[in-house]
């Protein structure tokens, strides 16, 4: 166990003097990677935002839910209940036909309107407020609510969260493409510049064979290697993300604004931060691990 | 300590560079192996410090079957030996204290405890006073010195030296000799490998009286010389 533990102390400080010895080269590398993270994460963080966006316009996503003519009291007390207990629904406001028509005469426009027309053409109507807004959710409540008793059509007002739910799931997959082909390329760069180090140690390495070093002991500072690089252009990632955004946000809170909304970007969350420095540290490592296996094989 | 038995090593591109070799060297012996290069001294020389295994016949090293060993098991096997090779094989990147110090960190020594045995095989070489120097400043003595120093740091049962005195003039040759002599005075298993005639120069002339000489030809032990062996 102590030995295990000196083997790998000793990698460890073989690596950082490594490191010491070429700093602006180190340095180029870690921000290669890390630009290579920025990209994604950047975009993560604004689809993540535009996602709590639209959960929060709560007021533009009501279903209308129209009755049909001719019915009597106790059926509106019935349907009442019945969207009252449905889980997946957040609140119901019932305006009755004569309401609506009071709604409406208060604007002077109709006045004339309203005035030519012997009867009134207005259906009692329940305004629905759901709990949880994405689109499948919603459409799965209206065709539940279609099928009561007495209910004439269900509407649902802004189609358009429906259209930008999609385009965000459209965003997302663009985000899952670019994250995977970036992944691969750093893995390509990160394998590509370990085996250069593996060429400029070739001497080393060979020596260490024939004198009784294992495997391991001269793979393991490589690894460390690639798993530093990972860790540094993970850092710098962070960094420039945290910068990207600090400078959107100037933008965007000013279009809130003109909307008269608070809101502005928020960055990663400790936990996701953490994730994402993990997440470098592990394919540092992996392109270490690729690498060295091609080069073994090649040896 | 070791012991060869009707040892062939064959390279599928050149043939059989040792043919049904045998002998057995004992702890603490001086062991000269002598030849024309080309003779296969270097490969039994890979053969004895399992570098190589051997393509027929058995190696045995503190008996055990080289032959039978897994391939992971090998480094540490090897440890057991101080290399000097014929190029040197030296690490220009690195000063002379962190090249006596790779064996130490193959063996998981590191700190204190390895500066002290750097310096003392350092000391024993007298290159101290060059710790910090580059190996490209130094001559070609003190590089046969420096991997000396670097062969024996780990303490090894047994040191296989591959040309030592190759590049070497003659006053040079005689000081690292005398250092071999030193380490086997201390019970140390030396094999020396040489390509000079026997008995061609002063140390060898010895060395057919007082030690055993393998003299290979064409990768055969040559019998004449295998019966000059006294111990």
């Amino acid at each position: 166990m102590k030995t295990w533990l000196t083997y790998h102390a000793q990698a460890l400080r073989l690596v950082l003097s490594r490191f010491k010895k070429n700093k602006l080269s180190t340095f180029l590398i870690c921000l290669s990677i890390g630009v290579t993270l920025a990209l994604p994460s950047t975009a993560y963080i604004i689809l993540d935002n535009l996602n709590g966006l639209v959960s929060n316009v709560k007021s533009e996503s009501k279903l209308s839910v129209f009755l049909s003519e001719n019915h009597d009291d106790a059926l509106v007390t019935t349907i009442e209940q019945a969207l009252k207990q449905n889980p997946a629904i957040h609140s119901v406001v019932f305006v009755s036909k004569e309401d609506a028509l009071a709604q409406l005469a208060v604007i002077d426009a109709n006045k004339a309107l309203l005035d030519s027309l012997s009867n009134n053409p207005l259906p009692d109507a329940f305004f629905v407020e759901p709990k949880v807004l994405d689109a499948t959710s919603i459409e799965s409540l209206k065709n539940e609510l279609s099928k009561l008793d007495g209910v004439e059509t269900v509407l649902v007002d802004g189609a358009w969260i429906k259209r930008l739910n999609y385009l965000l799931q459209l965003g997302q997959k663009v985000l899952v493409l670019l994250a995977s082909l970036l992944g691969f390329a750093l893995i390509v760069v990160i394998g590509n510049t370990i085996r250069m180090q593996v060429l400029t140690q070739q001497a080393e390495i060979e020596l260490s064979k024939l004198i009784g070093a294992t495997n391991s002991f001269i793979r393991r500072p490589f690894l460390y290697l690639g798993a530093l690089y990972g860790l540094g252009g993970g850092a710098l990632a962070l960094m420039m993300t945290w910068c990207i955004i600090l400078y959107f946000n100037q933008t965007v809170s000013a279009i809130a604004a003109t909307y008269q909304f608070n809101f502005s970007l928020q960055f990663l969350s400790a936990f996701y931060q953490s994730i994402m420095l993990a997440a470098a540290v592990l394919l540092g490592w992996l392109s270490a691990y690729f690498s060295l296996s091609l080069s073994d094989k090649h040896s | 300590m070791i012991v060869f038995d009707n040892v062939t090593k064959r390279y599928p591109a050149s043939g059989d560079a040792i043919s049904q070799v045998s002998f057995s060297i004992e702890a603490g012996e001086l062991v000269y192996v002598t030849g024309h290069s080309g003779a296969g001294k270097s490969t039994l020389l890979k053969l004895m410090a399992a570098i190589e295994r051997p393509t027929n016949g058995t190696v045995l090293i503190n008996n055990q079957n080289v032959n039978k060993l897994k391939e992971s098991t090998l480094p540490y096997i090897r440890r057991k030996f101080g290399l000097i090779f014929q190029d040197h094989k030296l690490l220009y990147d690195r000063n002379c204290f962190q090249n006596v110090a790779l064996p130490l960190a193959i063996n998981g020594i590191t700190g204190q405890e390895a500066a002290k045995r750097i310096r003392a095989a350092l000391d024993k070489v007298g290159l101290l006073n060059k710790e910090k120097a580059m190996p490209i400043t130094l001559s070609g003595g003190e590089q046969q010195r420096l991997a000396i120093a670097r062969a024996v740091v780990s303490k090894p049962s047994i040191l296989i030296a591959d040309e030592p005195t190759g590049n070497l003039d003659k006053n040079y040759a005689a000081d690292i000799l005398a250092l071999f002599k030193a380490f086997q005075q201390v019970g140390v298993t030396v094999i020396i490998a040489t390509h000079d005639a026997l008995g061609q120069t002063n140390h060898e002339n010895q060395a057919s009286q007082q030690n055993k000489v393998l003299h290979l030809n064409q990768g055969r032990l040559s019998t004449s010389a295998h019966s000059e062996v006294s111990a």
